[in-house]
């Protein structure tokens, strides 16, 4: 299969010939954080100190100098507000040299352009990952961490993804649920949505004051995409097979028209986790007028519709059974083709409408309109009264029957024998779903009607869990320049949004309806006619449940109702070499439950206030506070008001030095995905909601000049008073509860180092990133937790003892046999404590990578990289005090010690190779290649994630809990993209 | 040109080398439907009744012969009285089949033949006390319990179950037999002697004794042998007039102070206070209870035991049975336990006031 490849581009790369003609040089200036034309910049080509020629970018920031002849030059570029550039550059065969690009840096950040300024490799278009670490990078630091630390799922400062600020147009774009950075909706538009700005950590942005983790303003209108056309093909191992992408921009038209598109499929499965597959599309099309020198008017449309298929995280024992820790339990063949039961499917279309004013010389202004709709859908197996056709769910596995340790009461070898065996000869497809049998079951389940056809109930069925947003955004901006010494900017934003959440039936496998009752209520009120209903107001009208029929909705239905208001100003100062600034925010959020369906458990008041009975019993319940419970109707409303504070100070130095530093102070509400119990069936807030508090500072060094470049980077970072939210089967209480932890904290404190370092040879450099960083739990968090099926509190604002650190006792050999030492007392000695980390990220990551230019285009990087400490997510259930006493109530150490450890991962050591050319043919075509050959060394036990279960196994001497084996997931051994492109 | 027209046939080299067999195993279209499950033939090399007969009490019997039976499916565990197995009959006897999965009777559908391949499994029985006031379980077919808890463990394993339970045709349910009080088994008796024993049948004229018997626990979680943390209703109704109680309905009878007066612990060890004393404890680890309800058919004393987790456990026994002026017929299975005859319903509906 490789060789098939190879030699397919092979014959693409021997069939190129290139051919001379008489000199030039053509570009663009544009800001290099952003890709924004520079018009007016002075441009000298030079040779040995002589002006050979002369000129000013256009108002689009191009230029273009013809007639040169062959040989070596000196470019400088230079204009107000930029450090100036000098660039070498060389002209052969007598073609029209196209720089494409001549990036300008912001006179706040010191840089040289160098070579690599100008060959557009794709290298930040890797296609590997729709999240890359930091999205965008304009520095040593982040042009290595961006994207090449994403395969290890490595988060920058140990920060979570919804701390990263992404705006689109200048709308905030973070999910109003969630909070997340929402990739997804225009991945596969690399080239519309390439050109960006962005800052780091505290630093401002023109369009948002911004928090602690960056912002990121993807500009998207067609002015900004790349003019000409474009056209990619991408094939990768690890994701998706072959990626096939058109774009073309028009660039400014004499008649003050842009326009542009931008087009993409993704298809195909990889090499390495079987039911991962993507069938995705994506379309970009964006129109823009300006208006005279003062207005501009721009309208973009996109949306990256399709499906994926998705993995499942699995224990260890399932990954050594499969002899592959690359397993994925989603899925099984039907009629001998491989089906995903768990499939993202989704169409979220975005409209953008902007408007640009640049009413006098100093001062611009934008107000856009943002609008997103469509559906976000998430298919999983659903099954009612009926066994769990999961493949690797516990009770399949060898462990359930056996453990050496009798105290688990597992003690039939000879079944787990058997169960092994089932594994290792995949007898009726006991390793992956049994699509054959599901179906079965359901078609054996008729009933026969009056008119003697059958009618089939599916036990089991496919469903669609739905999250369709409708979201309007409005943002307005300006950005005054008093002088030369202060330039202010500001605006003010509003968001609506209106997300309902509900299932939709996919698939009946077979059958012919579901019937539409919650199987985890029956397990409670299994002789309850009501309580059991998913919707009693269906059953009370028609005395019995509905059944429910494909596409039909069920289960759940709610809405989320979310707004957002905010306004925001940043006042910069300069002197000299001194820039100092000073920024404020505040906001409002408020959001609302509004129960679309009366579910059963809680039914609440009837739609005119009055309790509601059913043959004389009282349905309508309420709570400790006699308040009535509801699952129907309006919450009440959650309300925050939140502000953030931020200043920062610059000096440059003659000599490419700069020191800078910034700090904030911000205030953040908590998001409508952690504040509800049990969103799916009631109305109710957690308890105490408040705003989660950060400090953060950051101070920096930067060099840069000659070609070297180097940033060395400290920060320390206080998160205080996050809520969190989560719902499993507690074996203790056997049901299904709601977990709701208050007051936790963080501190996230580190070193980033970056730099390039040019080498003897031309065009050789190595480079270099680090990445120390300590991100712990520095608070014990309360928990509450609910029953869902009653909302009886089981633990109210309890401490989660051992959430933050757990302690070691003082051991002892006697006898030979290990003891825990007591003092004089009894009590057994604290020898020291364990910290608990922020899970999920290596907190010590870096790189080292020798580069290699050539002038005739070609390069090759290769990069050894190295992590380490990274930890498993944490369950609270594990560290609450209840958990280490097991079931006699009584805490031991060896209790503590075990439940309460946090699993850390193993460093790991991994060697990625780059290679890529491009070439121009007859001066107007450019085409080339990348070429990424990851994970050489075909590590396959690097463990990128994964979490706890929050299951206890009973002990049979009744003093002790034991865990469930944790999930994990793996990176992908040895993986390549190859990318070509084409464009004129 | 010309090399342009060699980049664009290269890369339709390159598209079609990465499209062949790479995009098979992804379909993202209709799925079409699975087949049926064919239905497996086999032929009994024994009956029920036989294979029962191989039983003697207290050895539990690993089968060494390659011996088959064959059975209609009698129970169904869709509501819950049966849980985790199911009955086969042929025309000698029901017996159990220990399987160890829940939802069985979504793959074992009631009527439908099924097939034990008996080799490898055990024989054991279920209920036996020794003694003048004991007397016979139920003999059931499992899989060998290395602790020696049970005399049959189930068989729980996928692919021993699948090496030794096959699936016939479908058929008509089981028809119930209509039987008299003489006919009903003794102490002693077993399939091999009684084929009413572990059968489908129905029982008419039932009048209620005045009696429940349920054990109930303080804490489950605890050690449940311990006399401090058990409470024997016995010996009258207690208040409780439901088929069995669910978690719902057993804190509700507490709650009531029908039981306040119960003392904890055995029989002859009863020093742990009342159930009011303890109630705090008893109502803090509710949890669901069997039920024997004890009915008189003649002479002959009838439990009928209903687990608390069964879909009807908090159905209401008609109050003019509870006081005795109506009887009721049931249907259901014969099992025996400790010698007496505990009356399995599968479903609410196997119960009917008498004509």
């Amino acid at each position: 299969m490789y060789k098939k490849y190879f030699l397919a581009f092979a014959a693409l790369v021997f069939s190129v010939s290139l051919m001379a003609q008489s000199g030039g040089v053509k570009g663009t200036v544009v800001n290099r954080s952003g890709r924004i034309p520079v018009g007016g910049a002075d441009i000298t080509l030079s040779s040995d100190g002589e002006n050979v020629a002369s000129g000013k970018s256009a108002a689009d920031g191009k230029f273009l100098f013809e007639g040169i002849a062959d040989g070596i030059y000196q470019m400088s570029v230079k204009a107000a507000g930029f450090i100036p550039a000098n660039v070498n550059v060389t002209i052969e065969d007598g073609f029209i040299k196209d720089l494409i690009f001549v990036s300008l840096v912001a006179s706040r950040n010191v840089a040289e352009a160098d070579d690599s300024s100008f060959a557009e490799f794709d290298m930040e278009d890797s296609g590997y990952s729709d999240a890359p670490s930091i999205l965008f990078s304009n520095d040593v630091y982040t042009d290595i961490v961006g994207f090449g630390f994403s395969a290890i799922r490595f988060k920058n400062r140990g920060y979570n993804n919804e701390t990263q600020d992404v705006y689109l147009s200048g709308i905030k774009m973070n999910d109003a649920i969630t909070g997340y950075s929402p990739y997804s909706l225009w991945s596969g538009l690399n080239e519309a949505t390439r050109s960006k700005e962005s800052t780091v950590g505290n630093e401002v942005s023109e369009y948002g004051a911004g928090g602690y983790n960056g912002v990121t303003n993807i500009l998207a209108t067609p002015s900004s995409v790349r003019p000409g056309w474009r056209f990619s093909m991408l094939t990768n191992s690890a994701m998706y097979r072959l990626r096939l992408m058109a774009t073309y921009a028009s660039g400014e038209l004499d008649n003050g028209w842009s326009y542009a598109f931008n087009v993409s499929a993704r298809v195909g499965g990889n090499d390495w986790v079987k039911g991962v597959y993507y069938r995705s599309f994506a379309y970009y099309a964006g129109v823009e007028k300006k208006f005279g020198d003062e207005h501009k008017l721009s309208f973009m449309a996109f949306a990256a519709p399709g499906q994926r298929g998705a993995q499942n995280a699995s224990t260890q024992e399932v990954y050594d059974l499969m002899g592959d820790n690359m397993y994925n339990s989603n899925w099984g063949y039907q009629n001998g083709k491989v089906r995903n039961a768990r499939v993202r499917k989704t169409h979220e279309p975005v409209f953008v409408l902007k408007y640009t004013a640049n009413p006098l010389e100093n001062l611009e202004a934008s107000a856009t309109v943002l609008y997103r709709t469509g559906k976000n859908g998430y298919t999983a197996l659903d099954w009612y009264d009926a066994p769990d056709p999961r493949p690797d769910y516990y009770r399949n596995l060898p462990s359930y029957f056996y453990n050496p340790n009798s105290d688990y009461d597992r003690n039939n070898e000879l079944k787990a024998a058997w169960a092994k065996e089932a594994w290792i000869s995949n007898m009726n497809s006991t390793c992956h779903l049994n699509w054959d049998r599901l179906y079965n079951v359901n078609y054996n389940n008729g009933v026969e009607q009056a008119d003697g056809s059958i009618l089939r109930r599916s036990k089991y069925a496919v469903e669609e869990r739905r999250v369709d947003q409708n979201d309007v955004n409005v943002a307005a901006n300006v950005k005054w320049t008093a002088n030369n010494l202060f330039t202010l900017t500001g605006g003010a934003n509003f968001k609506w949004n209106r997300t309902e959440y509900y299932k939709k039936l996919d698939d009946l496998l077979g059958g012919d309806y579901y019937l539409n009752i919650d199987q985890f209520a029956e397990r409670d009120f299994a002789s309850s006619p009501t309580m059991i209903q998913n919707d009693l107001d269906y059953f009370l009208a028609n005395g019995e449940a509905q059944q429910i029929a494909r596409g039909g909705k069920y289960g759940f239905d709610y809405y989320a109702h979310i707004r957002n208001a905010g306004i925001w100003a940043n006042g910069t100062f300069n002197y000299g070499g001194l820039t100092a600034n000073i920024a404020l925010e505040a906001g409002y959020t408020g959001f609302w439950r509004e129960g679309l369906l009366r579910k059963g458990l809680f039914a609440g008041l009837d739609d005119n206030g009055n309790e509601i009975f059913y043959n004389g019993q009282l349905l309508t319940s309420y709570d400790a506070d006699g308040k009535v419970i509801s699952s129907k109707g309006k919450s009440e409303s959650a309300d925050f008001f939140t502000y953030s504070a931020k200043i920062g100070a610059s000096y440059v130095f003659q000599g490419g030095h700069r020191v800078y530093a910034n700090a904030g102070y911000y205030t953040d509400a908590p998001t409508f995905s952690q504040s509800f119990i049990s969103p799916r069936t009631r109305n109710t807030l957690i308890p105490n909601l408040e705003t989660s508090r950060t400090v953060s500072a950051d101070v920096n060094y930067s060099y840069s000049n000659g070609g070297y470049d180097l940033r060395v980077t400290g920060f320390w970072t206080k998160i205080m008073n996050q809520t969190d939210l989560m719902s499993f089967y507690d074996d203790s209480q056997n049901s299904f509860t709601n977990f709701a932890m208050t007051g936790i904290d963080q501190r996230h404190m580190g070193i980033e180092l970056g730099f390039r370092i040019p080498f003897f040879l031309n065009g050789l450099s190595l480079q270099g990133a680090l990445s120390l960083g300590e991100y712990i739990y520095t608070s014990t968090p309360r928990m509450t937790q609910t029953i869902d099926n009653s909302a009886a509190v089981v633990f109210d604002n309890q401490p989660v003892t051992y959430w933050k650190e757990h302690p070691v006792y003082k051991k002892a050999i006697i006898d030979g046999v290990e003891m825990y030492e007591v003092d004089l007392d009894g009590n057994y000695i604290v020898e020291k404590t364990r910290k608990h980390y922020v899970p999920s990220t290596p907190q010590i990551a870096s790189s080292l990578a020798f580069n290699y230019r050539t002038n005739s285009y070609w390069f090759f990087t290769l990069e050894g990289q190295c992590f380490a400490n990274s930890y498993l997510d944490m369950n609270p259930l594990y560290r609450t005090e209840m958990s280490a006493a097991g079931p006699d109530g009584i805490v031991t150490p060896m209790e503590v010690e075990y439940m309460a450890s946090q699993e850390k991962f193993d460093p790991v050591f991994l060697l990625n190779l780059s290679v890529g050319k491009s070439w121009y043919i007859q001066r107007k075509y450019n085409f080339g290649f990348s070429l990424n050959v990851n994970n050489i060394l075909n590590s396959r036990n690097v463990r990128t994630g994964g979490y706890e279960q929050t299951r206890l196994i009973d002990s049979k001497s009744g003093e002790r809990y034991y865990r469930f084996d944790p999930r994990y997931f793996y990176m992908s051994g040895i993986n390549y993209m190859l990318n070509l492109y084409f464009r004129f | 040109m010309k090399v342009l027209y060699k980049i664009a046939a290269a890369v339709l080299a390159f598209a079609s080398a990465v499209s062949c067999d790479e995009f098979g195993p992804v379909f993202t279209g209709e799925y079409p439907q699975p087949g049926e499950y064919e239905k497996v033939q086999m032929t009994a090399t024994h009956t029920i009744a036989e294979l029962v007969a191989m039983y003697k009490v207290e050895n539990p019997m690993k089968i060494k012969d390659d011996i088959v039976i064959a059975g209609k499916v009698s129970t169904s565990d869709r509501t819950g009285n049966f849980y985790r197995s199911f009955y086969i009959q042929d025309e000698t006897g029901g017996i159990e089949i220990k399987i160890g999965k829940t939802g069985l009777y979504n793959d074992y559908k009631p009527g439908q033949t099924v097939y034990v391949k008996c080799q490898d499994l055990t024989l054991g029985m279920y209920g036996y006390k020794s003694g003048n006031y004991g007397g016979n379980g139920m003999v059931q077919l499992g899989y060998e319990d290395p602790d020696g808890n049970y005399e049959t463990a189930y068989l729980d394993v996928s692919s021993i179950i699948d090496r030794h339970i096959f699936r016939g045709e479908f058929g008509a349910p089981v028809e119930p037999e209509v039987i008299t009080e003489s006919q009903l088994p003794g102490k002693s008796d077993t399939q091999a002697t009684n084929k009413y024993v572990g059968s489908l049948v129905t029982l008419k004229g039932l009048r209620y004794a005045d009696q429940v018997f349920a054990l109930l626990y303080v804490d489950s979680n605890k050690d449940t042998k311990l006399s401090s943390n058990r409470v024997f209703l016995s010996d009258k109704t207690h208040g409780i007039t439901t088929w069995a109680m669910s978690k719902a309905k057993y804190k509700e009878y507490l709650s009531s102070g029908v039981w306040d007066d119960v003392k904890l612990g055995n029989a002859n060890d009863q020093n742990y206070g009342t159930v009011a004393e303890n109630k705090e404890q008893l109502l803090k680890n509710t949890s669901a209870y069997s039920v024997s309800q004890y009915f008189t058919m003649g002479n002959t004393e009838i439990q009928i035991r209903t687990s608390g987790y069964s879909r009807f456990a908090d159905t209401e026994i008609d109050p003019a049975v509870l006081d005795g002026s109506k009887t009721i017929d049931v249907t259901g299975v014969i099992t025996m336990y400790q010698g007496s005859i505990q009356f399995t319903l599968i479903d609410i509906s196997g119960v009917k006031i008498s004509e």
